[in-house]
């Protein structure tokens, strides 16, 4: 009987300490960093000297697991990289810079708990902001209650910006609402005889998602089209077979959907099995990883839209010689839009830092919203909310790459209509 | 509330019926290990999820098709539940008070290993027909769909057929029925326990396989088919097979439905509604026994 019980107490010790070893998803707060990678408190000073003064550390809480967790380490990867230069080209106000990355599971409140921490118990200098508006809406109130500064490099949606916070900075080049005017103009664009009459929008529930497709259906149905459906499903569905039977049967020119990368893909192979071929198609995340959409979908890839924010080919001053740092320490693989936007984020603090000479985030704050920016995304300015002010662009897959095919002043190529069947 | 064509109707139908079987499937092993050892495996999802890994291993390394893997799986989730119950559940003391927990934790554990082995990363199967559908009388039958609908009843009848036929069976039974007066008739209801948790455990490899083929997965998802295959064996019954096919079919059918006349989330309002009443008017489930505490 002792022996029994002795058997049970050892099995459920050694089930906890393997579970607290192990960090589960969602279940802890310890910092925790991709399987292979170093631990995540990175970026220690250059050893070529001892420096002279401590670290400036800057902290951030990523959705490194779960539901965003594609864009969310290719954020985290972007943050990583632009210390990274800022180091070896001898630090900010001649500091090295000390990145604490914490994992919040994409989870609002693990990330609320996360910059709660950063700046009471790790006492970061400065914060930088998560992947997605979702996240960003709980933590800038926590950054705003400490006076931190929030430049923040994935959150757009109207609700980031209409509840009076002035310490928030989204370092895309337009809000949620506006990133899909591109897509809209050209769609409207489109001579009489082919142009589509009518579109169903199909989205996940997430503030951005919603956002972008929301004001897209506006634009589209100013323009003169129909809108024959409108459905937004749970953020975590996995099985879209019976909307995608919903859809086909009644087949609009034109799908718009508001997607994170999981369910841009499992909306396309529900299309695909219920045999729906619309003449054109537009998700708001997804298409725009180059990787991960074109080793899931292969040739169903081609001629499908999205808006996008930044492309790697571009040659808007700095851009070059990130995409060129970019590969040296990550390989020749193709770079997403996020790390682009998180490096941004980066450019914005050191440019600021570097305006006023000081950490001071009330100072720093003033500074972000007077100064111009000059960012791989091209000239950044800021209105009073941290609206950034500026045009997105809109992306094609074409021949299994992603190719910019508007707005005029960063077309590569004319963009290809009707879609081919996927 | 749309009110959905005819077409619309029998196409949803028939997504609701073939998804139907694979939910069977993956709670069949829930229903027979509850039915013989009073056990609730908590970590059967996470069974589910990691069937579905090993079945994706097998496809992006050598190139199996993932219901040819099944032949590979399945024995080797039979020895691993084998292990594990005879040498870890049958040490604990209570095990109708105490398996939830036990199997709980388990089942985190799980998560987390496989979230190191694999990151989460979604993953899932494709091979070459993922996207094809047989067209029959104008309604598409998504072909995954279709294939796991069939394996899934094979799989089905199997066990039925060794539960019904077979002396094994019969000592299963026995023992499902009253553990005690089992072994008062000279069966080893240890034998039978490890036995059908393992059997139980390797339908969850092959309802892995079926699933990975079906939905994208990562080692979290193990939670949402952990409450689905719940949901459907307390409505079907706990312990009865032929009750889990009807309570998935029915689960199945009721999601599909619900997505389509008024949007996908009241899908699990609607099913668990459904349950309620159920339970109400019949608490055993559709054809589960009553079950007695014994004074």
């Amino acid at each position: 009987m002792k022996s029994k019980i002795w058997n049970l107490m050892i099995s459920i010790a050694v089930a906890a300490l393997l579970i607290t070893a192990c960090g589960g998803a969602a279940t802890t707060q310890a910092p925790t960093a991709p399987a292979t990678d170093a631990p995540v408190v990175t970026e220690a000073p250059v050893a070529t000297e001892a420096p002279a003064e401590p670290p400036i550390k800057i902290g951030a809480s990523l959705p490194l697991t779960g539901d965003f967790s594609d864009p969310g380490t290719a954020a985290e990867k972007g943050y990583k990289l632009w210390a990274d230069v800022v180091n070896k080209s001898g630090g900010l106000l001649g500091r090295q810079v000390e990145l604490v990355i914490y994992d919040n599971a994409s989870n609002p409140d693990t990330a609320v708990a996360d910059y709660e921490r950063l700046i009471t118990e790790d006492k970061v200098d400065l914060v930088v902001g998560p992947f997605s508006s979702k996240l960003v809406i709980p933590t800038s109130e926590v950054a705003a209650k400490y006076g931190y500064a929030f430049p923040e490099p994935a959150g757009g949606a109207e609700h980031v910006f209409d509840r009076g916070l002035t310490n928030i900075f989204f370092a895309q080049p337009a809000p949620s609402s506006e990133q899909s005017i591109p897509f809209a103009e050209f769609i409207l664009g489109l001579p009489e005889d082919s142009r589509p009459k009518t579109f169903a929008v199909i989205t996940g529930d997430d503030p951005f998602s919603i956002s972008v497709v929301d004001s897209t259906a506006k634009l589209l149905t100013d323009g003169g089209m129909t809108m024959v459906l409108r459905e937004v499903y749970p953020a975590d569905t996995k099985d879209f077979s019976s909307l995608a039977a919903k859809v086909a049967d009644l087949d609009p020119d034109l799908i718009v959907g508001g997607t994170q990368f999981e369910d841009s893909v499992g909306q396309i192979k529900a299309y695909q099995q219920a045999g729906y071929q619309p003449r054109g198609a537009m998700f708001t995340t997804g298409p725009s990883l180059p990787k991960e959409f074109d080793e899931a979908l292969g040739a169903a890839t081609e001629g499908i839209f999205a808006p996008i924010s930044w492309f790697e080919e571009s040659t808007i001053e700095t851009n070059p010689e990130f995409v060129q740092a970019y590969h040296a320490m990550y390989g020749a693989d193709p770079i997403a839009e996020d790390s682009a936007n998180s490096f941004t984020v980066g450019q914005i603090v050191q440019q600021a830092v570097e305006n006023i000479q000081s950490l001071d985030n009330t100072l720093l704050i003033e500074e972000m919203h007077k100064a111009t920016f000059t960012t791989v995304v091209g000239p950044l300015s800021f209105d009073e909310v941290g609206r950034p002010k500026g045009s997105f662009m809109v992306l094609q897959w074409q021949g299994g790459k992603i190719v910019i095919v508007g707005p005029d002043f960063a077309r590569q190529v004319d963009a290809i209509w009707p879609k081919p069947n996927w | 509330m749309t009110i959905p064509s005819f077409h619309l109707f029998v196409q949803t139908l028939i997504l609701g019926l073939l998804v139907g079987g694979v939910y069977a499937l993956m709670a069949s092993g829930l229903t027979l290990i509850f039915g013989v050892m009073r056990v609730i495996n908590v970590a059967h999802g996470a069974f589910l999820i990691l069937g579905a890994y090993l079945t994706y291993e097998l496809f992006q390394n050598f190139q199996i098709d993932p219901i040819a893997s099944i032949l590979i799986t399945m024995p080797v989730f039979f020895v691993i539940g084998w292990i594990l119950q005879r040498y870890m559940l049958s040490r604990i003391a209570n095990p109708e008070k105490t398996s939830v927990l036990v199997t709980f934790s388990l089942a985190l554990v799980m998560e987390g290993l496989l979230g190191i082995i694999f990151q989460t990363t979604a993953r899932s199967v494709t091979p070459s027909y993922t996207s094809e559908a047989l067209m029959f009388a104008t309604y598409r039958f998504p072909v995954t769909r279709l294939i796991g609908f069939g394996v899934a009843l094979l799989i089905i009848l199997l066990l039925y057929l060794i539960l019904q036929y077979t002396n094994l069976g019969r000592a299963i039974r026995a023992t499902t029925q009253d553990p005690r007066a089992a072994q008062l008739m000279g069966i080893n209801t240890s034998m039978i326990s490890a036995f059908t948790f393992a059997l139980g455990v390797s339908t969850a490899a092959a309802g892995g396989s079926l699933l990975s083929i079906i939905y994208s997965f990562n080692p979290s998802s193990q939670a949402d088919w952990i409450g689905r295959t719940l949901s459907i064996i307390v409505l079907g019954g706990m312990g009865s097979i032929p009750g889990a096919l009807i309570a998935a079919l029915i689960l199945g059918v009721m999601e599909q439905m619900t997505a389509i006349v008024i949007t996908l989330y009241w899908s699990p309002i609607v099913f668990y509604f459904f349950l309620f009443f159920t339970l109400i008017i019949r608490p055993q489930g559709l054809m589960g026994e009553i079950i007695r505490e014994k004074g």
